[in-house]
C-alpha cells in the first residue's frame, strides 16, 4: 500500500463562476429554497395516510447524516473506514443512557438528562471514542486502515452483547427516550396541531427534527470543507510529506477527521434510535442495524455520491437507503416482487443489485460519482464555470469552492 | 436486564392504557377517534367493515425463517378459508393482508404504518426482533397480535395473544420428561446452548428453574443466530461432563451441535424446543446424528395422530403440494382458531373495535383447538395460557421428520414455575 | 488437556483453509496492489456450481468445474471490469470489488436460498477417532491439501518463470515491463490462481465439519475472517498468509473456549489490530516508505 485514499474528484460544489455571477447564483438559491419548501411540506404532501413514506424519508436522512460524516473522512481526509456502524451504535446507546429515565429499571443505567443535552452528549461521546481510535488510525493507511476499522464493528457487537446495563442487551434492547425540546414532546398527543388539515403527530414531528439535524449537518460539513480544516484534510490526503512541509500537523489533522466523522455517525445513531423507537444491539455481524451490511451501505453512499462531496452523500443516501425501503413499500402496495417467496427477486435483493451495480458503474465510468455528473451538467450550461473548473478536465484535483 | 426493560415498558403500557381511554382506538396519527356502530349494532373502528374483518400477517417468506413462515401463512389462510366457507364471523368474511419483512426489524418498522390502518389485529407476527421493534407501535395502536414467537418475556403487554405455551416451559417440561425416562439424574451437569435474544434467554430461564429444583449445574454457552459451527462449544461441554445438552438455537445450529455430539463421542440426549428443528435437516450431512434430539413443543408435530392435526395437514398437502412440511402449518391454523374465539366473543359483546377484541381475549378461559395445542386460558394476565407440551423425537420416516413420543403433558415443575410477569 | 488438544486440532484444520483464502488475497495484491473484496463471492461461485452439478457430474467432476469456474470468474472480474476502469487507483479498484461482491453474494444466496445447500463432500461428517481425540476428516484433508498447494505455490513462486515475473512485477512494475515481462499476463495468472484457491477452499468450507452449514451468507463471512489472516501476515507476504491463517484459526478456537464464544470473532480482529499497531504492514509485510 503505497498511497493513501485519493479520491479522483472532489470539489464539494461547483466553484463559483466569477463572471456568470449573480444570475446563476440566484437560480441556485431559488432551487435550493424550493427544495427546502417541498421538504418542509412533505408531511402535508403525503398526508396522514402516507406515514410509511414519511418513515422512508426519515430513513434517508439518517443515511444522509451518516454519509456526510463518512464522506468527510474517506473523501476529504483520505482515511478509509468501515467502522461507521460502530459509531452509530455508540450514539444510539449513548443517547439512551444519557436521556434514559433512571427510574426505568434497576438494571439499566439511565441518567435522566434532558433529551437535547443527551443528543449533544451522545455526539460528543462518539467524537471521544473516535479520538481513542485515532492513534491506531494514524498509523495505518488505505486498505489496512479499512480492515482495521472493521474490527470496531466486531467489537461493537461484542460490547453490545456484554454491557447490557447500557445497551439493554440483544434480547429486547431498551426504549429510546422520547425526544423533547423545551417541553414539546416528539410523540403523539391529543389534540394534535394540524397543518392544512394534516395532524402533526409523532412521525411528522420526527420528520421536522430529522430535517433540522440533516440541514445542520449539511451546512456544518460544507463549512468545514471550505475552511482551513478542509484544506488541511485534503493536503494530508494528497501527500502527507508535502502537508508536513507546509506546516500541517498530520497526526492531529487525521485524528480530527476521525473525531468529526464519528460525531456525525453518532448523530445518525441517535436518529436511528428515534426512528426505531428502540435501542437494541445486533444479534449477529452480517445483518442488523449496526452490522457489516450497514458499513458497506455507508461506503456505497459516499462512493456513489462522489468521494468527498457533501451534496453527493445526500444523493447517495437517497439511492442506497431510500431504494430498499421504497421497493419494500412498492412490493407491499403494488405487489412488486410477488415471486420473492421462494428464491425469487425480493425487494432486498433487487436494491442490493442496484447499489452494487451503482458502485461498479461509478468507479468504472465516473470516479467522481454523482457529484461529478452534477458538476458537468451545470458547467455545460455555463462555459464560464467550465473554464473556472479547469477546462475540460473531468477529475479536477483542487477542492476549491 | 430483561425484567429491566420490561419494567419500563410496563410503565409505557400503563400510560398507553390510560390514554386509550381518552383516545379510544387510533391510528399512529390519531386523527380518528371512537368507534362507530356497524352492521348488527356492533361497534367497530379499524379493519372491520359491514362485510369483512381484515387481519394482518407480518411474516417472513424471504428471510431466515421462510420455510416456517410459509407454513404459518398457509395455516392462517386455511383457517380463514374454513371460517369463510362456514359463513364467516359476526356476519363478516375474514380477509388476511400479508406483509413479508424478511425477519428484519427495520423493514418491519417501515411496513407497519402501511398495514396498520387496514387491519383490526395481527393473526401472525413473526420474529422476536420484529416484535421487540414494533412493541411500542402495538401498544400505541391498541393492537391485538398473535406472535409467532413464544417468549414469556412479552406477556406484560395485554395485546400479546400467546398461542400455546412459552419457551421456558417447553424446556422445563422437556427436562422433566428426560428425567422420567432415566436420562437425567439430580445433581447432573447439563449444557445449554442458547441464542442471545428473547428466544434463547427465555429458554435458558426454563433450564435455570429446573436446575434449581433438581440441583443441576448448567454449563451455559451464548451464541448468535449466525454462528453455525458449535463444535468448539460441544468440545468444551464434553470436557465439563454434561449428561444432557439443551438447545435454544436455529435448526442449522441444532444440526451442528448434534453432529459434534456424535463425532466427539459424547452421544448424550439433546433437548430442543419448538424452533430448533426443521425437517430439512434430514437432508444434511448431520442427518445420521439427529436421532439424539428430543423436541419439546406446545403444538402437535406435523405427523401427530391427533385427528384435527391430520385434517389440517391433509388439506395443506392438497392446497400447497410443493410446499415444505413443517409444524408451522398447524401453528398457523391454531393462531386462526384462537382469533376466531376472540372475534366470536367480541361479537357477542357487541364490540369489534380494537379495544373490544382486547377485552374479549381476557374473557376466554377455555379455548379448545381440538388438541392442536393444549386448552388455552387467557384470563390471568402475564401468565402463559397453557403449560402443556408434546415431546417428539426425530424420525426420518415420519412426515415432517418428528414422531410424537409423549402426548400433551405438563410436569409438576411446569405447574409450579412462575413466569416473569405472572401475577400471584 | 483432552479439550485443549482437541481445540488445537480444530483450530489448525480451520487455519489451513483460512491460509488458502488469505493466500488468494496476497497473490492478487502482490501482482496488482488491489485488495480483492470479492474473494468471498468467488468462493460462493465455485461452491454454487459444485452444488448444482454434483448430481449430474458426480462430486469430483463438479468440484473440478467449480474450481475452474471460480478461477475464470476471477479472471473475468480482472479483464472485464478492473482493466477498464477509468481510474487506475488501487483503492478505487478495491472499492469496485465491493460492488461486485454485493451483487454476486446476493445472487448466489438468492439462488441457494430455498434449499439446504450442502455441496455433498464425500469426506464430510466422518470423524476419525483416536482415543479421546476426534479428527474431523474434512479438516484433516484440508490440512493436507492446503500444505501441498501452498508448498507447490511457494516453489513455483520461487523457481518458475511465472514466479520470477510476478516477483519482479511486485518489486517494480515499470522496471519489470522494461525487462520484457508482460504485466498483463502476470496479472491474469495471479487472478486465475487466486480464484482457483478460493474454489478449492469452498470444498472444505461448506461442510458440516467445518462451518456447520451449507453454502450461504455464512460461507461468505468465513472469507471475511480470512481478511485479518492476510492483513496480519502482511498483504504482500505469501509466507505471512500461511502464518496468518493458522494464527486466526487457533485464536478463534482457543479464545472461544477459554474466554468466551461470543468474544472469539472479536478476538481475531483484536489480535490483528494489536499486530497492526506494532507493525503497520503486518508481521511479514514490506514496510512502506513515505514518498515525497
Amino acid at each position: 500500500m503505497s498511497e493513501t485514499m485519493t479520491p479522483p474528484a472532489a470539489p464539494a460544489t461547483a466553484p463559483p463562476a466569477p463572471t456568470a455571477g449573480a444570475g446563476r447564483n440566484w437560480l441556485k438559491i431559488a432551487a435550493a429554497a424550493a427544495l427546502i419548501v417541498v421538504l418542509l411540506l412533505l408531511p402535508v404532501l403525503v398526508g396522514n395516510g402516507g406515514v410509511a413514506y414519511l418513515k422512508l424519508a426519515q430513513y434517508i436522512l439518517i443515511g444522509a447524516v451518516g454519509g456526510i460524516g463518512l464522506t468527510l473522512l474517506v473523501g476529504q481526509a483520505g482515511q478509509l473506514s468501515l467502522a461507521h456502524p460502530f459509531f452509530l451504535l455508540v450514539g444510539a446507546v449513548g443517547y439512551a443512557v444519557l436521556a434514559g429515565d433512571p427510574e426505568e429499571s434497576a438494571d439499566l443505567v439511565g441518567l435522566g438528562l434532558p433529551p437535547l443535552v443527551a443528543v449533544i452528549g451522545a455526539i460528543v461521546l462518539c467524537g471521544l471514542v473516535g479520538l481513542a481510535f485515532a492513534p491506531v488510525a494514524g498509523r495505518l493507511r488505505g486498505i489496512y486502515l479499512g480492515v482495521a476499522s472493521l474490527s470496531l464493528v466486531f467489537l461493537g457487537l461484542w460490547l453490545g452483547q456484554s454491557l447490557d446495563m447500557f445497551s439493554g442487551g440483544t434480547s429486547s434492547g431498551r426504549n429510546a427516550p422520547v425526544f423533547e425540546l423545551f417541553g414539546f414532546e416528539f410523540a403523539n398527543s391529543q389534540p394534535a396541531p394540524t397543518i392544512a388539515g394534516v395532524a402533526i403527530q409523532k412521525q411528522q414531528r420526527l420528520w421536522y427534527l430529522f430535517l433540522a439535524f440533516a440541514l445542520m449537518s449539511y451546512f456544518l460539513a460544507r463549512g468545514a470543507v471550505n475552511s482551513r480544516i478542509g484544506r488541511s484534510w485534503r493536503a494530508v490526503r494528497d501527500n502527507e510529506a508535502a502537508a508536513t512541509s507546509m506546516g500541517v500537523n498530520v497526526t492531529r489533522v487525521k485524528a480530527g477527521a476521525f473525531v468529526i466523522s464519528s460525531a456525525f455517525a453518532g448523530l445518525a445513531g441517535v436518529m436511528t434510535a428515534l426512528w426505531l423507537d428502540l435501542v437494541k444491539p445486533d444479534e449477529n455481524e452480517f445483518t442488523g442495524t449496526y452490522s457489516l451490511t450497514v458499513a458497506i451501505a455507508f461506503l456505497a453512499v459516499v462512493i456513489i455520491g462522489g468521494l468527498g462531496s457533501v451534496p453527493g452523500a445526500v444523493v447517495g443516501a437517497t439511492i442506497v437507503f431510500g431504494l430498499q425501503q421504497f421497493f419494500l413499500l412498492g412490493s407491499q402496495q403494488f405487489g412488486w416482487f410477488a415471486d420473492a417467496q421462494f428464491g425469487g427477486f425480493s425487494a432486498v435483493v433487487v436494491s442490493a443489485f442496484v447499489y452494487g451495480a451503482a458502485i461498479v458503474l461509478v468507479i468504472l465510468f465516473e470516479p467522481g460519482g454523482i457529484a461529478a455528473i452534477g458538476r458537468r451538467l451545470t458547467s455545460r450550461r455555463s462555459p464560464d464555470a467550465r473554464s473556472a473548473n479547469g477546462g475540460d478536465r473531468t477529475t479536477p484535483r483542487e477542492d476549491r469552492t | 436486564m430483561i425484567a429491566a426493560r420490561r419494567a419500563g415498558r410496563s410503565a409505557l403500557i400503563a400510560g398507553a392504557l390510560t390514554s386509550t381511554l381518552v383516545l379510544a382506538a387510533c391510528g399512529s396519527t390519531a386523527d380518528t377517534a371512537g368507534g362507530t356502530a356497524g352492521a348488527g349494532g356492533v361497534i367497530t373502528d379499524v379493519g372491520v367493515t359491514d362485510t369483512t374483518i381484515t387481519l394482518g400477517i407480518m411474516g417472513d417468506t424471504s428471510g431466515v425463517f421462510k420455510n416456517l413462515g410459509a407454513g404459518l401463512n398457509a395455516g392462517n389462510q386455511l383457517w380463514a378459508d374454513d371460517v369463510n366457507a362456514a359463513g364467516g364471523i359476526c356476519g363478516r368474511q375474514i380477509e388476511i393482508e400479508v406483509v413479508d419483512h424478511g425477519y428484519k426489524a427495520d423493514v418491519a418498522k417501515t411496513l407497519y404504518p402501511q398495514l396498520e390502518p387496514n387491519v383490526l389485529g395481527m393473526v401472525q407476527l413473526l420474529g422476536s426482533p420484529v416484535l421487540a421493534a414494533l412493541e411500542p407501535n402495538l401498544i400505541e395502536d391498541n393492537m391485538l397480535a398473535a406472535p409467532a414467537s413464544w417468549s414469556s418475556e412479552v406477556l406484560d403487554n395485554p395485546g400479546i395473544m400467546m398461542i400455546g405455551t412459552t419457551y421456558d416451559l417447553e424446556i422445563i417440561n422437556g427436562l422433566a420428561y428426560l428425567q422420567q425416562q432415566g436420562l437425567l439424574a439430580d445433581g447432573d451437569t447439563i449444557g445449554h446452548i442458547y441464542i442471545d435474544g428473547e428466544y434463547g434467554g427465555n429458554g435458558l430461564k426454563g433450564s435455570q428453574y429446573y436446575a434449581q429444583q433438581h440441583g443441576l449445574t448448567i454449563n451455559e454457552a451464548k451464541v448468535t443466530s449466525t454462528d453455525n459451527d458449535l463444535t468448539g462449544i460441544v468440545t468444551g461441554m464434553r470436557g465439563a461432563g454434561v449428561k444432557v445438552i439443551v438447545l435454544t438455537t436455529t435448526p442449522g445450529q441444532t444440526a451442528s451441535a448434534l453432529a459434534a455430539n456424535q463425532a466427539l463421542g459424547l452421544n448424550v440426549p439433546v433437548l430442543g424446543n419448538n424452533p430448533t428443528f426443521d425437517p430439512a435437516l434430514l437432508e444434511t450431512p448431520a442427518a445420521g446424528a439427529l436421532g439424539n434430539l428430543y423436541v419439546s413443543a406446545s403444538n402437535a408435530p406435523f405427523s401427530s395422530p391427533n385427528p384435527k392435526a391430520v385434517e389440517v395437514t391433509t388439506r395443506y398437502k392438497e392446497a400447497y403440494p410443493d410446499s415444505p412440511l413443517n409444524a408451522g402449518v398447524t401453528t398457523g391454523y391454531t393462531e386462526g382458531v384462537v382469533w376466531q374465539n376472540v372475534l366470536e366473543a367480541a361479537c357477542e359483546a357487541g364490540d369489534l373495535s380494537r379495544a373490544g377484541v382486547k377485552t374479549a381475549l381476557t374473557t376466554l378461559t377455555e379455548v379448545d383447538s381440538e388438541g392442536l395445542v393444549d386448552v388455552l386460558d387467557y384470563s390471568s394476565p402475564g401468565a402463559p395460557p397453557t403449560r402443556g407440551v408434546y415431546i417428539a423425537q426425530v424420525d426420518a420416516t415420519a412426515e415432517g421428520g418428528l414422531r410424537e413420543v409423549a402426548p400433551l403433558f405438563t410436569s409438576p415443575e411446569g405447574e409450579s414455575y412462575v413466569a416473569p410477569f405472572q401475577e400471584s | 488437556m483432552n479439550t485443549f488438544l482437541q481445540l488445537l486440532v480444530n483450530g489448525l484444520g480451520k487455519g489451513a483453509v483460512y491460509a488458502l483464502l488469505a493466500l488468494g488475497f496476497v497473490i492478487i495484491f502482490k501482482a496488482t496492489e488491489v485488495v480483492n473484496f470479492a474473494h468471498g463471492s468467488l468462493v460462493l461461485i465455485g461452491g454454487y456450481l459444485v452444488y448444482e452439478l454434483k448430481d449430474a457430474l458426480g462430486w469430483a467432476g463438479a468440484a473440478v468445474v467449480g474450481i475452474v469456474a471460480a478461477a475464470l470468474s476471477a479472471l473475468a472480474i480482472e479483464r472485464l471490469l478492473l482493466r477498464n476502469a477509468t481510474s487506475a487507483d488501487h483503492n478505487s479498484l478495491a472499492l469496485l470489488t465491493i460492488g461486485i461482491d454485493v451483487i454476486i453474494t446476493e445472487e448466489v444466496v438468492r439462488r441457494v436460498g430455498a434449499d439446504i445447500p450442502f455441496i455433498g463432500d464425500p469426506y464430510d461428517s466422518q470423524p476419525i477417532r483416536i482415543g479421546d481425540l476426534t479428527i474431523f476428516r474434512t479438516q484433516a484433508i484440508a490440512l493436507v491439501v492446503g500444505a501441498v498447494l501452498i508448498t507447490a505455490f511457494l516453489l513455483a513462486f520461487r523457481y518458475s518463470n511465472w514466479g520470477v515475473a510476478m516477483r519482479a512485477q511486485a518489486e517494480n512494475r515499470e522496471a519489470a515491463a522494461l525487462m520484457g515481462i508482460r504485466s498483463s499476463r502476470v496479472t491474469a495468472t495471479a487472478w486465475l490462481v487466486a480464484g482457483a484457491l478460493a474454489g478449492v477452499a469452498v470444498l472444505f468450507m461448506a461442510t458440516q465439519d467445518f462451518s456447520g452449514a451449507g453454502l450461504g451468507r455464512g460461507t461468505h463471512a468465513i472469507a471475511l475472517i480470512a481478511f485479518p489472516a492476510a492483513i496480519l501476515g502482511g498483504l504482500d507476504s505469501t509466507e505471512g498468509a500461511v502464518v496468518g491463517g493458522l494464527v486466526v484459526g487457533l485464536t478463534e478456537a482457543l479464545s472461544a473456549q477459554y474466554i468466551s464464544f461470543e468474544f472469539s470473532k472479536s478476538a481475531v480482529f483484536l489480535v490483528m489490530l494489536v499486530v497492526l499497531v506494532i507493525r503497520p504492514s503486518g508481521l511479514f509485510g514490506t514496510k512502506e516508505l513515505s514518498r515525497v
